[in-house]
């Protein structure tokens, strides 16, 4: 096997904890992600929280936020400099964390990443009209 | 039009800030007041806000710049990370007559107000002092949310 790519899922409120427990029943037991809340917490304080989450990623690793802009997104920049390949990936959904958990072990940070963005793109669709 | 948001926020370009109080009052410009913001953390800010123009400035280039803001065309959000930058901004010359407090996260030594605001006994002496000086402090984070007057949720902020 591969390096695994390490994961933490930063979100508003539960949202992180939900999206884990909702990809546990399509993609089955998940293990080796972990998730943190803003809840409560000052900017320093979440920047703290991520560094120290991210700060044994010796071969790198994902932030996955819910939308950039947030204070998740913001803090986890911060966070991620000086951490090497520490990539902060914002607008997380469900099938992009399902992808990520099946090429986890395929591929390198960034370009697990960079397919994480396009798998982000093409989750959202309209389904238009009516069925006969 | 300009100020259309004045808002204490110890996380500055948040959420709350884009997407809640952005959507409803649509601004041009956040000016987010930092005097200790280093190069990448202003280029951080800076791409926060999709849309929106983001100035990080000093406290001596808020007050300077304040005036001539609250006459450009264009709603401004103005951004403070605490009470003592609000303070400063205001002794600097900026004639600021509400503050939102949005969010003053929980630190060691502070002491709940609600679930957004904590405070210490020098946040509650910095917010008797923006009171003497004329500005009143409002409890929001977001715009759906009743507002309410600090004093209020906190009277050590009103009287000692």
């Amino acid at each position: 096997m591969k390096h695994r790519v390490p994961a933490l899922v930063v979100m508003h409120a539960d949202l992180a904890t939900a999206l884990l427990r909702a990809a546990a029943r399509v993609y089955g037991v998940v293990e080796g992600v972990e998730v943190l809340s803003n809840e409560g917490l000052s900017r320093e304080g979440l920047e703290r929280e991520i560094a120290r989450k991210v700060e044994g990623w010796t071969d790198g690793g994902l932030v996955l936020t819910d939308f950039w802009g947030g204070s998740c997104h913001v803090c986890g920049v911060a966070a991620a400099r000086g951490h090497g390949d520490v990539i902060v990936v914002t607008g997380l959904n469900l099938p992009t964390l399902i992808d990520y958990l099946h090429n986890r072990d395929e591929l390198p940070p960034r370009a697990l990443a960079e397919r994480l963005l396009q798998k982000g793109k093409d989750s959202i669709r309209l389904h238009d009209g009516q069925l006969a | 039009m300009s100020w259309v948001l004045e808002r204490v926020d110890d996380r500055l370009v948040h959420g709350q800030v884009v997407l809640a109080w952005g959507a409803r009052l649509h601004p041009r410009r956040i000016w987010v007041v930092d005097d200790a913001a280093s190069p990448w953390e202003r280029d951080l800010l800076k791409g926060a806000a999709p849309g929106i123009e983001v100035k990080v400035v000093t406290v001596d280039e808020a007050a300077a710049g304040y005036a001539a803001e609250r006459d450009a065309k264009g709603g401004a959000f103005l951004l403070l990370r605490d009470l003592q930058t609000a303070l400063r901004v205001v002794e600097a010359g900026a004639t600021i007559r509400a503050l939102n407090l949005g969010g003053l996260h929980y630190a060691p030594g502070k002491t709940k107000v609600n679930e957004y605001i904590y405070l210490d006994a020098a946040d509650r002496a910095l917010a008797r002092r923006l009171r003497e000086r004329g500005v009143s402090l409002e409890v929001q984070d977001v715009p759906s949310s009743r507002p309410q007057p600090l004093a209020a949720l906190d009277p050590e902020t009103a009287t000692p």
